[in-house]
Parts: structure tokens; C-alpha cells; sequence
């Protein structure tokens, strides 16, 4: 019983630091309140991010913020289509001596203190640096130097570019359905914050700007047992685990579950995707939200919340539809959410 | 009644009778009657009250001279000052074709009455009344016969405005009436008049009343379904805004939506029982007002 209102106590005072923690990223990333809403249920339910959004947006302020918030180390590298799985895992270089040398590199090197990895246009690299990336995604750890480092604090983000085609290597969806959530990141729509964003030289600048942000607001290495407590505290109804499951089916097998969208067949649409990882993953990132709201149970909207973040990029349409599966897969979600009925 | 007091008064045949048993006349006037004229005269019989007077005796409707029929008779039975009173009316019509003024007599007839003492016989004696002759008005000799003829009356000028007016206004006012009807019940072309979710919903709750948590649970439940089918997609709590915006009428009870909300959330995902009278109540009339809101909308 004691226990029990130890991590209720535990809860409620990292619910304060967490809202804490949004309010920090905001001051260095303005307009984008949903976004670092979004990142901070992925830090909480410890899930991997792609981010989607044009360039200059701010992708890597936010990064930035959020790791310096989280008082750890950052990492970046940048795809690029000759990046072989070494060069993120080792640092070749001349020494003084005129030697070749090989270091660990900036990701290994911080590997104990690492909470943000930032990958920029992961669809530039090809899929042997991806097929790395998801053994450090899903096990939190690489071998490098003939041992396994560990990755306990990482969440990997990363950015696709979404502008050019060429020489680009989209994600296979065995990839794509590794990452807990997809973001997009748009420019804001609010005038002055848009305003601000221009004219105001303190945006221009993103060292200065880095520096609003409080660092160590949350502790990053306390983040993984939050994260088990937030997903063992917040309870889940009967009425509520039939509502995930009614629009699961809805998703998988649309027509039996009376939705329809205009002018696409769904009976041949959904290809793949919406597995149970999905589903896992989705409830989770609900879980989370539910706490961040100040509830210790679930209800629909934390579910609708966060579903086409956590469920878009993993569901695979008829490739006929390839190009553009995005707008359509996004509609069949809400088509399924106006189907299923709640409770 | 107009006719004047006249006339007889008789004392009965018997002197046993002498104070009890009265019979009274009255006619309008005894004078001045022409061929045709009705003749109303009036008969009080006055007698003791435990008298009772025989109908078989009455006079009968039908000619009783040459010249004069009886046409009606009328029989009412009342107490005055403790006697027995009989109040009879009678229409006699006069056909006597008199040449100058004169009298003629109504005759006589006798009533039975039986009394503690044994039957008596009452007689209404005849009484006169003066007849007139008609006497032709004498025009001008005239040379033609047609010269006689007066001209029709002019036919009386009938306002027709008045009556359009009215007619007019009536069926103004029943098309009205009907369109109102119509709307009411979604007759075309009012059949793309939005349904009335609520109002069925809120008789539908009012058959089903009760406290019960799985009864609360399926009317909450039903009120989600209407209002799904008012938003025409499933609606959440998050998009009440939205739904407010678009559905104004029920701008007013955004107060009462939060309220349903927030039972409906605790209740079905909080884990809650909600086993009181006060939130059924609250959300009978939640569903009244949104019905209000709906008619007025």
C-alpha cells in the first residue's frame, strides 16, 4: 500500500517536471506545442521518433533543447548515400604522427550519457546503416571494437527528407515500424509566433537560443523506471481496451467495420502494417498522455491523440496508392475513429 | 310571456270545491283576430296538492268546429303556495271568414281530476273572442292590368369584400397551420429537416428509467450514439468545441456536455460506479435540454 502511494507521489512530482520540461523546450522552439507534447511522450514511453518536416523548421533546435533539457549528451550524424555502418560507429582520422587512427566515434563515445540521437535524412543512407539503426533501435546497443556497448538513456530521432527523390533510400517498413512515433513538424501557423521567428534576432541564433533552456530539468537516467511506472500505473478500462481493439480491426479489415473513404477500394488497401508492436506501441504513447493529463486511466481521446503519430507510418497501403499513401492512410484513421463508436 | 291577464275566473262546479279548485283564462286579447290567426291562450287550474289530474282528459289537437282547429297543447305541473297548479297552453287557429266584427266562441271542455275525496271533473268553461273581417285594399282604376303589378324589390346590395377578406385569411392561416405540421413531422418538403435524435432519445429514456449502473451505462451510452449521430461522426470530449461551433443551438449547454463527459469518462474508462440517483437525474435533464435545444434549433 505504501509502495503504491510512493509511486502515485513519484508520479505526480515527475508530471510536474515533465509539464516543467515542455515549458523549457518552448522557450528555445516557439508555435510548436504539440510537437513537444508529442517528444515528450516519446522520452516517456521510451520510443524512437522520425521526424518529418521541410527544412529550417527547426528539427535539430528541438533536438538540441531536448537533450539539454534532459541535462545529456547529444549526437548527430547525417545520412548521406555513401555512409557505410562504420562511419557511425568509429572515427578514422590522421594523427599527428601521420598514423591512421581509429576512435570511437561521437555515438559510442557517449554511449552511457546519450539520451538524444539525432539522425538527419535517414533516408539518404543506405539500408545497411538502417539495418544498424534498428539494432540499436530495438536493442539499445551495437558492437563496435569486438564488444557491445549499451545505449541504457537512447532515443534515437530521425528526420526523413521528404523533398527529393534521387539517390534516397526509403525505409523498409520493417524499418519504418521500429520507430514508436512519426512527428511532423511544420512551420507554426500562429502570426506572431511566426513573426517572432523571423524578426526576433534571438532566433537566429541557435547557440544563445539553447541557452534559455534550463539544463537538467528531468534527469535522463531516471526516465526508464518513470517510464515502467507511468505504463503499470495508468489503467486501461474493458470498454476502452474493446475500443482499441474494435479500431484495430477497422484498420486491418475496413470495410467489416463500415468505413469507407471516396473513390478507394478498401478492401485491397491495407497491405501490412498495424501489428501488434503497433497496437503496443499505441497504448503506450496513450498511457503516457493520460499522465501527462493528470489522469491515472485511459480514455479515448488519449488514445485518437496520439494514433496517427503512433499508427500512420506503420500501416502499408496497395502500392498503387504509393504515392500518396501518407494522405490516404491518414484518412482511412479518421475514417476508422468516425466508425468505431466510443464506449 | 306576453299574454295579459284577462278574464275568467270560475269557481268550480262542486261547493266542496268551491275554495279549492279554480280555474283561470288568459288569452293575449280577445279581440281583433282575422282568418288564420293563432289564438295562444293560456289555462291555470288550481287544486289541492295531492290532486291528480287525468292526461286522458285533455283536449285532443284536431278541428273542433267548422272554423276552429286546436293545434297544440302544452301541459306544465307546478305547486303554488301549496296547491297543485296546472299551467296549460293551447294554440287554437281561427278559420272563420268573417264579413264584420263579431264574436265566436272557443267551447268548453272538462278535465278529471282525482283526489283523496274521489274523481271530480273540472270544467274550463267557453270563453268569446272577437273576429275581424279582411277587408280588400281599393286601388286606382287602372287601364292596364299590368299597371297593377308593383315592381320586385330591389335585391339587397351583399358586401363581398368582408367575406373574401375572411376567406382569404382563413386559408392563409390553414396553409400555415399546415406547413407547420409538415415541418413537425417531416413531411416534404421538410424531409431534409435534421432529425430530432434527441427528442426520440428522450422519450425513448423515459420509458427506462432507473438507478442501476448497466441501466446509467446503456442510456449513457445511448445519449453517445445521438449525440454521434447530431455530429455525424463518433464525438469525443475533444471535439466539443468544434462540434459547439457547428451545432450553435447548443451553445448554451456546453457546461452540461463537460458534465456528460466527464461522468460518461469516469464511469465507463475511470473505473467508477456511479450508483446515485443524482447522476441519472442530471442526465435525464441533460437530454431533455439538448431535446429543447434541437426543437428550438
Amino acid at each position: 500500500m505504501n509502495e503504491t502511494l510512493h509511486v502515485v507521489q513519484k508520479l505526480s512530482d515527475w508530471r510536474a517536471r515533465a509539464l516543467e520540461f515542455e515549458q523549457e523546450i518552448q522557450k528555445a522552439v516557439i508555435g510548436q506545442a504539440r510537437v513537444v507534447r508529442l517528444v515528450t511522450i516519446c522520452i516517456f514511453a521510451r520510443g524512437h521518433v522520425l521526424i518529418e518536416g521541410d527544412v529550417g523548421v527547426g528539427k535539430t533546435t528541438l533536438l538540441r533543447s531536448v537533450s539539454r533539457a534532459l541535462g545529456g549528451d547529444f549526437a548527430r550524424v547525417e545520412g548521406t548515400v555513401d555512409m557505410m555502418p562504420s562511419d557511425i560507429l568509429y572515427h578514422t582520422y590522421l594523427g599527428e604522427d601521420g598514423r591512421p587512427r581509429v576512435d570511437p566515434s561521437e555515438l559510442l563515445r557517449h554511449a552511457e550519457t546519450l539520451p538524444v540521437f539525432f539522425f538527419n535524412e535517414i533516408n539518404r543512407a543506405r539500408p545497411q546503416v538502417h539495418s544498424l539503426l534498428l539494432r540499436l533501435m530495438a536493442e539499445r546497443s551495437v558492437s563496435a571494437f569486438n564488444r557491445v556497448h549499451h545505449f541504457p538513456y537512447l532515443n534515437v530521432f530521425a528526420d526523413r527528407n521528404m523533398v527529393e527523390r534521387e539517390e534516397t533510400f526509403e525505409l523498409p517498413a520493417a524499418a519504418r515500424d521500429r520507430f514508436f512515433m512519426e512527428i511532423l513538424m511544420a512551420a507554426p501557423d500562429d502570426e506572431d509566433a511566426r513573426r517572432r521567428l523571423v524578426f526576433d534576432p534571438a532566433f537566429h541564433d541557435t547557440e544563445t537560443l539553447l541557452e534559455r533552456v534550463n539544463s537538467g530539468t528531468l534527469d535522463y537516467r531516471e526516465t526508464p523506471a518513470v517510464a515502467r511506472a507511468i505504463q503499470t500505473h495508468v489503467r486501461s478500462s474493458e470498454a476502452l481496451e474493446r475500443y482499441v481493439l474494435n479500431l484495430w480491426q477497422a484498420l486491418v479489415d475496413p470495410s467489416s467495420a463500415g468505413v469507407s473513404l471516396p473513390d478507394v477500394d478498401l478492401d485491397s488497401l491495407v497491405k501490412g502494417g498495424a501489428s501488434p508492436r503497433g497496437l503496443a506501441a499505441l497504448v503506450r504513447a496513450a498511457r503516457v498522455r493520460a499522465w501527462l493529463e493528470g489522469r491515472d486511466y485511459l480514455v479515448p481521446e488519449d488514445v485518437r491523440d496520439v494514433f496517427i503519430e503512433v499508427m500512420a507510418h506503420r500501416i502499408f497501403v496497395d502500392p498503387i496508392h504509393a504515392l500518396r499513401s501518407d494522405d490516404i492512410v491518414k484518412r482511412l484513421c479518421r475514417a476508422a475513429f468516425d466508425a468505431t463508436p466510443v464506449p | 310571456m306576453r299574454i295579459a291577464c284577462v278574464a275568467l275566473m270560475l269557481a268550480a262546479a262542486l261547493p266542496a270545491f268551491a275554495q279549492e279548485t279554480t280555474v283561470r283564462i288568459h288569452s293575449a286579447r280577445p279581440f281583433g283576430y282575422f282568418v288564420g290567426d293563432l289564438i295562444h291562450a293560456r289555462i291555470d287550474v288550481s287544486a289541492p296538492a295531492d290532486a291528480v289530474l287525468s292526461r286522458a282528459s285533455l283536449p285532443n289537437p284536431g278541428p273542433l268546429t267548422g272554423s276552429l282547429d286546436l293545434r297544440d297543447v302544452k301541459l306544465r305541473e307546478t305547486s303554488d303556495n301549496g296547491a297543485r297548479l296546472w299551467r296549460l297552453d293551447l294554440t287554437y287557429q281561427n278559420f272563420y271568414v268573417a264579413l264584420d266584427a263579431r264574436d265566436i266562441e272557443i267551447p268548453g271542455f272538462q278535465l278529471s281530476i282525482s283526489t283523496a275525496t274521489g274523481a271530480q271533473t273540472v270544467a274550463v268553461p267557453a270563453w268569446r273572442i272577437g273576429v275581424s273581417p279582411l277587408r280588400e285594399v281599393a286601388p286606382q282604376k287602372q287601364e292596364q292590368a299590368s299597371d297593377y303589378l308593383r315592381p320586385d324589390g330591389s335585391a339587397p346590395f351583399v358586401d363581398e369584400a368582408t367575406p373574401l377578406n375572411l376567406a382569404f385569411g382563413a386559408g392563409v392561416a390553414a396553409l400555415l397551420a399546415l406547413a407547420l405540421v409538415a415541418r413537425d413531422r417531416a413531411w416534404p418538403p421538410f424531409q431534409q429537416r435534421k432529425a430530432r435524435v434527441f427528442s426520440a432519445l428522450a422519450h425513448e429514456i423515459s420509458t427506462r428509467r432507473g438507478a442501476d449502473d448497466a441501466n446509467l451505462a446503456a442510456t449513457i451510452q445511448s445519449v453517445h450514439r445521438a449525440l454521434d449521430q447530431a455530429n455525424g461522426a463518433i464525438l469525443l470530449s475533444a471535439d466539443l468545441p468544434e462540434f459547439l461551433r457547428r451545432r450553435a443551438e447548443f451553445k448554451p449547454l456546453r457546461v452540461d456536455f463537460e458534465q456528460f463527459f466527464e461522468t460518461s469518462n469516469r464511469l465507463f474508462f475511470g473505473g467508477e460506479s456511479s450508483r446515485d440517483d443524482d447522476a441519472a437525474e442530471q442526465l435525464v435533464q441533460f437530454v431533455s435540454r439538448l431535446a429543447r435545444q434541437e426543437r428550438a434549433g
